[in-house]
């Protein structure tokens, strides 16, 4: 360290050389006022200063910062949550007021122009039944998004609470909710929705919906069963019940936004599967009937002429996948926010 | 006495059969007194501490006897509810690694201040004030501005300091410290030591020090109890227990410590593996490792012999050993 010397020796000179005894003392004098720990606080928490300024600064810090709070102020950063966001509210708020963006009826059709293209006024084209695509898909909008969005709560929250619950006692529960989520695995989807959904008379999307819930939530249920219990044997949900925290607040606070994760990312994904579930029931006539517009209705109504009038089902399917994209990218976002550690 | 534990026993139902993990285990610990519980992995020292803080897995884990009294009552006998309220309150643990102790998703003032929430329904702004005085008390630099930091943006020391801190602050009567260290590098450990030594002094609470490392020891125990296949073979106050072993165990262990003057030259060790504990050996579950062991070994089981007031040893040949 050959700096070491000069600096050591201009505090000699300052001290003794230059100023003398009224330098000495004015040194001394900040050092000492230093001492006490007032500006320099901070630094050495254990002086009394210190314990004052962290007090004095506790209301500022103070602001509540959860996890919930935390992930939204990172969300609303997150440029792919923005796009997915608003692509689902503009989503919504056509499948609520689908009249705003189209002013035609979709059921009004006009065979002879079944299969034309393009044409001012039709942006998109005619159908096979000479409907407007345009009209036909804003207005599916509403039955395919309903279906998305409440199966797939529906799912979540039946999965997850059964499948949590069940990871987190275990025991003979556990191993009756195991078995029944095998009887529905064991289901296959079409011919369960063909016997279930034909003895129905109701043409709305709320069977469908019931429907799918009915055998989704088996699969939410065993990710959420299986994500609880590696969270239940992390050290922090111990450490937690030795610090005396009750069963409820264990699997609250410490179990459930580690575990949530993973029923997060396979729910916005199935909520797309969902989407088009639903389009396979109406094409096997179970689902939504005719008279009711959907994606799902017209994708399968369009697929058999592909070849001579494909923007049939392109827009369609076209609105589907955007759909089911940013409820995906939804999710990413989402799950992104809540790990701390990619903040 | 504020925590005695009386001829605990603990097994695991797996696989293999029964894991005989604790088997009949006895120690005290007064008030301000700091035992270290010493001993190999699979010792059944954690094990012993998981079941006086109630929070053994079972199944598979089993309590098939003895008494865990703190401060006269019998915790064995209580409804887990009025255990969860001593929980944290009157005894609290700090784990071997805070980074998995910490809760990743919660900052370490909301898991701070969860402890004042949960016991004293203390309101979440005054808990919080009260998370940013204990990381001072423990402390840590800035912890104003700290306090809304995850776990993972602290060091490891740091976190360490952050579990202590929650572990202290209902101010517990007993302390159960299972492996502080052991997760730190060397300077890290002997600061946390110290700091946990003072805070001892200050709160005068009783202290389990669960360890293998002999050297943490020396330095902060009153006495020490040596564990070995699920028994206390040897308790002495620490000085005692240093100068002149009274078990075979405790003098291998010793022997195997590396010491300057002896560099260069072989180190001592053990010979043996413990055993694995679903098949405990017969007699002294130690004879199979002894060098002293004699045929009386393999067949009685040796009962802790009283070898002056403070101690006791669990060796037939206690004497021996004692005089080298």
């Amino acid at each position: 360290m050959p700096e070491q010397p000069p600096h050591d020796s201009e505090g000699a000179v300052a001290g003794t050389g230059m100023g003398g005894a009224m330098d000495l003392a004015a040194s001394e004098a900040t050092t000492l006022e230093r001492a006490p720990g007032g500006p320099e606080g901070p630094g050495g928490p254990e002086g009394p200063g210190g314990r004052e300024d962290a007090e004095g600064a506790g209301p500022a810090a103070g602001r509540p910062r959860s996890l919930w709070s935390d992930a939204w102020r990172d969300l609303r950063r997150n440029p792919v949550f923005l796009v997915s966001a608003l692509v689902i509210l503009f989503l919504v708020v056509i499948a609520a007021w689908p009249s705003l963006i189209a002013s035609g009826n979709p059921l009004t059709c006009d065979l002879a122009r079944a299969q034309d293209g393009p044409a001012p006024g039709h942006p998109f084209g005619f159908d096979g039944q000479g409907c407007d695509v345009y009209t036909r898909t804003v207005y599916g909008a509403r039955a395919s998004v309903t279906v998305g969005v409440c199966a797939t709560l529906g799912v979540a929250l039946l999965g997850s609470v059964l499948g949590g619950l069940a990871g987190f006692f275990g025991g003979t529960w556990d191993g009756f909710l195991s078995r029944i989520t095998d009887i529905f695995f064991a289901i296959p989807v079409v011919l369960g929705g063909l016997v279930l959904l034909s003895v129905v008379t109701s043409n709305t999307v709320w069977p469908v919906v019931g429907f799918i819930v009915l055998l989704g939530w088996p699969q939410i249920s065993r990710i959420a069963r299986g994500s609880v219990i590696t969270a239940k044997q992390h050290d922090y949900v111990q450490a937690a019940r030795a610090l005396g925290a009750s069963n409820s607040r264990i699997l609250l606070r410490h179990i459930a936004p580690n575990a949530v994760a993973p029923v997060i990312v396979v729910a916005t994904i199935a909520l797309g599967t969902y989407i088009a579930l639903e389009a396979t029931l109406s094409y096997l006539g179970v689902g939504l009937k005719p008279p009711s517009v959907s994606w799902g209705i017209d994708i399968s109504a369009a697929s058999p002429y592909i070849r001579n009038a494909p923007h049939a089902l392109l827009w369609p399917a076209g609105a589907l996948a955007i759909t089911v994209l940013a409820f995906i990218m939804l999710g990413d976002a989402v799950r992104d926010a809540l790990d701390p550690k990619l903040r | 006495m504020l925590l005695e534990v009386r001829d605990l026993r603990v097994e695991f139902r797996t696989r293999e059969g029964v894991a005989h993990a604790v088997n009949g285990v006895t120690y005290q610990v007064d008030a301000g007194e700091t035992l270290a519980v010493l001993g190999e992995s699979g010792s059944g020292k954690s094990v012993t501490a998981q079941a006086v803080m109630g929070i053994l897995d079972m199944p598979p884990g089993r309590i098939t006897g003895g008494e865990i009294l703190f401060r006269g009552q019998d915790l064995l006998k209580l409804k887990e509810d009025e255990r969860r309220r001593i929980r944290g309150a009157e005894m609290a643990m700090i784990f071997q690694d805070a980074l998995s102790a910490l809760n990743p998703v919660l900052t370490v003032g909301d898991q701070l201040a969860e402890m004042f929430v949960v016991h004293r329904g203390t309101s979440r702004k005054d808990a919080r004030a009260r998370a940013v005085e204990l990381m001072d008390r423990v402390r840590i630099p800035a912890a104003a501005q700290r306090v809304r930091d995850y776990p993972h943006q602290f060091s490891g020391g740091m976190r360490q300091r952050i579990m202590i801190a929650m572990a202290l602050a209902l101010e517990p009567a007993l302390v159960i410290a299972d492996e502080p260290t052991t997760a730190l590098d060397v300077t890290v450990q002997a600061q946390v030591m110290d700091l946990l030594a003072e805070l001892r002094r200050e709160y005068r609470m009783g202290l389990v020090l669960i360890t293998h490392d002999l050297g943490v020891v020396a330095d902060v125990a009153d006495r020490i109890a040596v564990m070995y296949a699920g028994r206390i073979v040897e308790s002495a106050p620490v000085h005692d227990l240093y100068k002149a072993p009274a078990h075979p165990y405790t003098r291998g262990l010793l022997d195997s410590i590396p010491r300057l003057d002896l560099k260069g030259r072989e180190l001592y060790a053990i010979k043996g593996l413990p055993p694995s504990l679903t098949r405990i050996p017969p007699g002294c579950a130690f004879h199979p490792r002894c060098p002293m062991a004699r045929d009386v070994c393999r067949t009685d089981p040796p009962p802790l012999y009283e070898v002056d007031q403070r101690r006791g040893s669990a060796c037939h040949f206690w004497r021996e050993c004692l005089d080298g």
